[in-house]
């Protein structure tokens, strides 16, 4: 077992450190500005070099928070509850598609099998551009357009192919006896879909999911082509009409931004302990 | 509980030929252990009996009940394996308890069933851990536990000792041997180590090369082997051979003169060459200077404080011999030595087919 | 029952997400789209209010649609029924719209009454193909804002000529002291158009045809470099936020900017503004573009006489005094209703924008001048970068627009075309069953009913959302667009492409030079992700360093943060002048790099930006993967003496392939097509040098006269070209990627 008790020199600690923080401070600095232009009074994209605030305002974020609709209902919540329904409903999907799928290609030898793997694999070639309006086109035919499921349906498949490869490569991993045993024990393939292969994926799920939540959840172009109407909006859309042809409003952008980083964020540290917790070690090993 | 009986049984994977036709019966309660070394279909075999592999052809049943189409959770039968395969994420609990789950068993139910079983591998104290949580010997005990709890018809186990160390694994032997005695469940036992397989089966089959070479009580194995590859397979150091002459009524070779015993040599027997087989501890050190049936040139001793093995040449052949540590004091590295074996327990195999030519005396 | 807690979640948001968006009392009889922001909108909103009193009868519901979508949702939306009835656009855009069916022409003599407010020259940018299609509402131009504290303290009067601006620009500018005399986006043609009318250029010949090498347009572009390369009153490198920044600072001293800037700017900036000087060597007025902010009604209106009517009243009551009135006062727009236009609510500034747009030209509304920006744009950079002459600039820039307007390759008959796939859809059928027969295909389909179950769901979604849609339009590849209308033209398109036929190999447009650069930035882009997410990965791994939960989130940043607005943060991190890279060089005492200048320099941004962006998910990735391999076999080989690259090497790395074969493939695949960063951040600048294939796509589509064909073409081409790279890649991967 490793924690983290483990000693080592405090030189090597502070080398580390030093790279760690180096490398996360050119990391961070992009994202100071997005904060400096957020809560500046009167910043600009014009540049210069100091990425902190030069002053201190929620205005932004309160143009940002407070703004509504023609009939003077609040849009932020509503639009927050459209992007957690779309980017959730976007992961479970996704999560269903991909682990049925991953699952197969993983443990099944069946005809198509190769050709199934790459087809997906094609499907990240296909260029946006080309596909823009056919796909307007389908999701109007099914009466999909304008609505959450549409939506749903397009983000999880879009993030599919990544998740099938990254699961199957997971499944891989996972020893077959643990499946014979189960069958041995009496569980049907499903049960053992379920109760043996899915939790021990957790760590390969969680990226994945992860992986749909962010497709969605950061996706404007789309979503602004097939919804309609404040009310129906995502907010990553919100933020998208904060641009215009000859400016850009950046202040409310930035705070806009800020905004629909932050629950990705607070994903991003509650599910790092998945992220490299585990369950690797031990019994898997065998 | 059950008798289990493969007939012709053949599995081929693509354009290897795996199991070439077994035909085995394992009665009801018996402890058959199945061994080979690795490769010759053992344990396909033994995946074909829980239902993991389809046989190519042939039939397999389980209490009287042909198994062929039956998924494995249906065939009653438990497996331990060689990884023991427990699930990371549950507990022990969780783990053994799972086939009964599975199967729709009431909560208190497999509460009762999982408490019986690790009260009789002494696991209780582990029924809340994980498996990374314990060591080697303690996943074993779960692993059996998680078989047990279902009171199968049939255990299979895969090889279920050969992940623990030599004293461990001692132990455990011990403690199978126990459980099968209490329980009386018929049990297919898997391995390649034939101590194993002396010590813990009511019957062995050995196979080689997916076919059946002999089945037959450890002692039938060991004393009476069917063939060379049996004789060769079982006992340690393994039996010696040379290639030599039936002639006369002897056997012939370099340095190798040992009259046959006609009354257990097979009916149809003619002269010509065979194999003449000697089991280290059936030669005997001539000291005097009587006429001795075997010359050897020593080669290297061993001396292991009881008893010393000598390292011989027989002709071409390569022989070990162990001798008494104080009748062997005398000889020296590069000597020559005299030996004796007594007629009955050499053993002859044909040349051509390697079959034996000695049979077991018939009970009389 | 494991997932019926999450499921039924899932199900009462739907149910939340479906009532929240059903809250609309009565289905509305007109539709109304626009792209206001702010003051505009609220002014808009009450405008319609103020409709709806004076009409009760009809409902009205107002849908702001983001700018950047609007011609997207509108040309596909209108045709399908889902566009608006009425809706808010600058006139630029009518002629392309008129053609393609978008637009409801209007009857002048309904709108007799707010025709005769408005100026003549505004109705008549309304104008196309002999009928009128809009109804003018606001004007948008350019003009000179200065700030009067710094003007005062020259003692000086806002310039009246170009001499004048030229002289206070030099004496306020201090380079040193980052002061400039003059800022705006130079490189933008939309804001240097002032100068360029006024030195006589001119967009087309006398029988209307566009053409961009007239003598006379070289006057303009030679000025502005005179300003910028040798006078330095504008600072290089000088964009949009540059501007504003300088000048909201108080460290420049003129702008040039649109009425949209007095709403930008803070109530404690001291500005005035002035519609742009004379210019001095011609003696003429300056004479920017003027877009006419148009109400219009779409053809989705005419479904019905009572629809129609509806639209057409919401129009011209959008149109009429009541609402300029409000729009002027609530609004800030500079309106086009002459008399309401008085009551605006900053007068002056109104005033002085009423002025540039009397004396500007009229933003053109044929189709075909919407090809003119790119290489208007690309000559203006070329001339000011001082990489070529202004005329000689201009003699390419017209040698563009020809290509981008020259007409579609001939119609074919589809006949052959389709015996030939038929044939080949026959021959593919035949060797399908054949080889079926031959290997038992339906028996072993037979027993592998349940694989095909689990992997059903995603391959019908798939096959539906994506195969369907890029089949359907990749078969636009075979066409070629013109004024709305779809041609079948075969393979033309792809020979031009292929054949290099627009132009020459090495051309930075032609189809093989984008290729390479394609090639060499997906090359930088993926090697980079996968070392630097590697090595955090390994650098986050081992259990002693502190902090490394801290590190580990603080380093997923930038995939957190949506790629739109930090790929803009980064090309103003590249500024010349401003930018804080240059910055840090100045700091180190090196020189400043002009980074969108060069090829390399430029290309090195866009691999910058993109690997910040990108190294996150490798690292995610990466740490997933380092998890599955055993800690024993690299103590293993340490006790063997391997050093540590040579654990990392032969150890890791080996055991890493196969969980980051699939990431990698996948990464190559994106950023071979990852548009935003390269459009954002270069531009495709220098030269359009920097270009990938999808954005040469999106340009064909949307930027050079909606060759919707050739785009098409493009788009299979780059298909066909990362097919071809996992093909080629696909034996050493085989046995990684299909087998455990």
């Amino acid at each position: 077992m490793d924690d983290g008790q483990q000693t080592v020199s405090w030189g090597r600690q502070l080398a580390r450190q030093a790279l760690l923080i180096a490398v996360s401070a050119v990391t961070l600095y992009p994202v100071l500005w997005v904060v400096k232009l957020a809560v500046s009074p009167q910043a600009s994209m014009g540049g210069g070099f100091n990425p902190l605030p030069t002053g201190f305002t929620l205005a932004h974020f309160e143009r940002v928070l407070t703004a509504r609709d023609t009939l003077g209902n609040l849009l932020f919540p509503i639009q927050l509850a459209n992007s957690l329904t779309v980017s959730i409903a976007t992961t479970l999907v996704g999560i269903v598609l991909s682990t049925t799928a991953g699952y197969a290609f993983s443990r099944f030898d069946f005809p198509g099998k190769d050709a199934g793997m790459k087809a997906f694999l094609v499907t990240q070639m296909f260029p946006g551009v080309v596909m823009a309006v056919p796909l307007y086109i389908l999701m109007d035919e099914l009466g999909l357009l304008n609505s959450m499921a549409g939506l749903t349906l397009v983000y999880s498949t879009t993030s599919v192919p990544f998740s099938v490869w990254m699961l199957k490569g997971y499944f891989d991993t996972i020893p077959r006896d643990l499946e014979e045993a189960a069958l041995v024990d009496g569980a049907s393939q499903w049960t053992i879909f379920t109760r043996v292969i899915l939790p021990l994926a957790t760590p390969a799920i969680v990226v994945t999911g992860l992986f749909s939540f962010m497709t969605a959840w950061n996706e404007f172009i789309l979503a602004a082509t097939f919804l309609s109407g404040e009310r129906h909006m995502t907010l990553p859309t919100v933020l998208y009409g904060y641009v215009d042809e000859n400016s850009t409003d950046w202040a409310p952008f930035a705070a806009g931004a800020i905004l629909v980083s932050l629950p990705v964020m607070a994903l991003f540290f509650v599910l790092q302990r998945h992220l490299v917790g585990g369950l690797t070690a031990g019994g898997v090993k065998g | 509980m059950a008798s289990v009986s493969l007939s012709g049984v053949h599995k081929r994977f693509g354009d290897t030929h795996v199991v070439r036709g077994v035909d085995l019966d394992i009665a009801d309660g018996e402890f058959l252990v199945l061994v080979g070394s690795s490769g010759c279909g053992k344990s396909t075999l033994l995946r074909m009996l829980a239902g993991l592999e389809q046989p190519s052809s042939g039939s397999i049943a389980i209490g009287g009940r042909v198994v062929n189409d039956v998924a494995p959770r249906d065939r009653d039968i438990a497996m331990v394996f060689q990884s023991y395969a427990l699930y990371p994420h549950m507990t022990v609990r969780e783990n053994m308890g799972f086939g009964l789950k599975v199967r729709g068993a009431a909560a208190p139910e497999i509460d009762a069933a999982v408490a019986d079983a690790a009260r009789v591998l002494d696991i209780v104290h582990l029924l809340d851990r994980k498996p990374k949580e314990m060591s080697g010997g303690q996943r074993q005990r779960v692993a059996m536990g998680r078989a047990l709890v279902r009171k199968p018809k049939v255990f299979l186990f895969d090889e279920p000792l050969s992940n623990l160390d030599a004293s461990l694994r001692g132990q455990m032997r011990v403690e199978l041997k126990r459980l099968h005695a209490k329980l009386g469940v018929t049990t297919v036992y898997v391995t390649h180590d034939q101590v194993e397989a002396m010590t813990l089966a009511d019957r062995i089959a050995l196979l080689d090369k997916g076919v059946v070479q002999q089945v037959g009580t450890p002692a039938e194995l060991y004393d009476w082997p069917a063939n060379r590859f049996t004789a060769r397979f079982l006992g340690s150091p393994g039996m010696n051979f040379v290639e030599a002459e039936l002639r006369d009524g002897r056997v012939f070779a370099p340095g190798v003169d040992v009259p046959v015993v006609a009354e257990l040599l097979a009916e149809g027997t003619t002269d010509g060459p065979v194999w003449i087989g000697v089991r280290p501890h059936d030669l005997r050190l001539e000291v005097g200077g009587a006429a001795g049936a075997i010359e050897a040139e020593v080669d290297v001793l061993e001396p292991m404080g009881w008893e010393t093995h000598a390292h011989l040449r027989v002709g071409d052949a390569r022989w070990t011999a162990r001798f008494d540590a104080a009748d062997a004091a005398s000889l020296t590295p590069r000597g020559r030595v005299r030996c004796s074996v007594a007629p009955r327990s050499a053993r002859l195999f044909a040349r051509d087919d390697e079959r034996a030519l000695y049979r077991a005396p018939g009970p009389t | 029952m494991r997932f019926g807690r999450p499921a039924a979640a899932l199900l009462a948001l739907f149910a939340l997400a479906g009532t929240t968006g059903c809250g609309r009392v009565a289905e509305p009889d007109v539709v109304l789209w626009h792209a206001y922001r702010g003051a505009e909108a609220e002014a808009l909103v009450e405008v319609v209010h103020a409709f709806e009193e004076r009409h009760p009868e009809v409902v009205v519901e107002v849908v702001p649609v983001p700018y950047q979508a609007y011609a997207n949702k509108l040309t596909s939306g209108v045709p399908r029924g889902n566009g608006p009835d009425v809706f808010l656009f600058a006139q630029e855009r009518i002629g392309a719209w008129a053609d393609a069916g978008i637009l409801h022409a209007l009857e002048p003599t309904q709108h007799r009454a707010v025709l005769e407010a408005l100026p003549g020259g505004v109705v008549d940018a309304c104008r196309y193909d002999g009928e009128l299609w809009g109804l003018p509402v606001a004007t948008k131009t350019t003009a000179l804002f200065y700030r009067s504290d710094r003007l005062d303290e020259l003692g000086a009067e806002p310039p009246e000529t170009t001499d004048d601006l030229v002289a206070l620009a030099a004496r306020f500018t201090d380079a040193s002291a980052g002061r400039f005399g003059l800022v705006y986006p130079v490189g933008d043609f939309y804001f240097h158009s002032g100068w360029f009318f006024g030195f006589g250029g001119t967009l087309s010949d006398a029988d209307g045809t566009p053409r961009l090498d007239a003598p006379s347009n070289a006057n303009s572009f030679a000025f502005v470099a005179d300003l910028l390369n040798e006078r330095r009153v504008v600072p290089r490198d000088c964009d949009y936020g540059v501007a504003k920044d300088l000048f909201a600072r108080g460290d420049a001293l003129f702008a040039v900017n649109g009425p949209w800037f007095l709403g930008e700017l803070g109530d404690d900036v001291p500005f005035g503004v002035v519609p742009l000087p004379r210019i001095s060597a011609t003696n003429t007025p300056a004479s920017p573009f003027v877009t006419v902010e148009s109400v219009l009604v779409s053809s989705q209106a005419a479904r019905s006489p009572e629809a129609l009517a509806a639209a057409t009243l919401l129009a011209d009551f959008i149109a009429g005094p009541e609402s300029s009135v409000i729009r002027a006062e609530r609004g800030g727009q500079v309106v086009a209703d002459r008399t309401a236009a008085l009551s605006a609510r900053e007068p002056a500034a109104s005033a002085a924008f009423g002025a540039a747009a009397a004396a500007g030209t009229p933003m053109p509304n044929a189709p075909e001048m919407t090809a003119i920006w790119e290489p208007l744009n690309r000559a203006l950079d070329q001339t000011l970068r001082g990489s070529r002459t202004a005329e000689a600039a201009l003699v390419d820039a017209d040698a563009d627009l020809r290509r981008a307007l020259a007409p579609p390759p001939p119609p074919t008959s589809p006949l052959p075309y389709e015996v030939a796939f038929g044939l080949v859809l026959v021959a593919a059928a035949g060797l399908a069953v054949r080889r079926s027969r031959r290997t038992a295909l339906l028996a072993r389909m037979r027993t592998s009913r349940l694989a095909y179950l689990y992997v059903a769901p995603a391959a019908i979604a798939s096959g539906l959302l994506i195969f369907l849609p890029f089949i359907v339009g990749a078969s636009l590849s075979l066409y070629a667009h013109e004024q709305g209308e779809f041609s079948f033209v075969g393979f033309a398109n792809f020979l031009n492409i292929l054949l290099a036929r627009d132009f020459g190999l090495t051309h930075p447009q032609s189809f093989y030079f984008t290729l390479v650069v394609t090639v060499a930035w997906t090359a930088a882009n993926v090697v980079l992700h996968v070392s630097i997410g590697l090595a955090l990965a390994l650098a986050l791994r081992d259990s002693w360093v502190r902090l490394r939960g801290v590190y580990r989130v603080l380093l997923i940043v930038p995939w957190a943060v949506p790629n739109y607005i930090t790929a803009l943060i980064w090309k103003s991190m590249f500024n010349f002048s401003f930018g804080s890279i240059n910055g840090v060089l100045r700091w180190l005492g090196a020189t400043p790099v002009d980074w969108f200048s060069k090829w390399s320099t430029a290309f090195a941004a866009n691999v910058a930006t993109n690997t910040w962006l990108g190294f996150p998910f490798m690292m995610v990735v990466s740490l997933g993967a380092l998890q599955s391999i055993p800690r024993d076999l690299e103590d293993a080989a340490e006790v063997d003496g391997a050093s540590r690259w040579q654990r990392f090497r032969h150890i890791t790395l080996p055991l890493l392939r196969p969980a980051l074969v699939p990431a990698v493939v996948l990464g190559t695949v994106w950023t071979f097509n990852m548009f935003n960063i390269i459009y954002l951040v270069s531009g495709g600048g220098p030269d359009a040098s920097t270009d990938i294939l999808i954005t040469e796509a999106y340009r064909w589509a949307f930027e050079r006269g909606e060759r919707y064909g050739y785009a098409a073409a493009y788009g299979v081409l780059i298909f066909g070209v990362l097919l071809i790279y996992t093909w080629a890649t696909s034996g050493r991967r085989a046995t990684e990627l299909t087998d455990g």
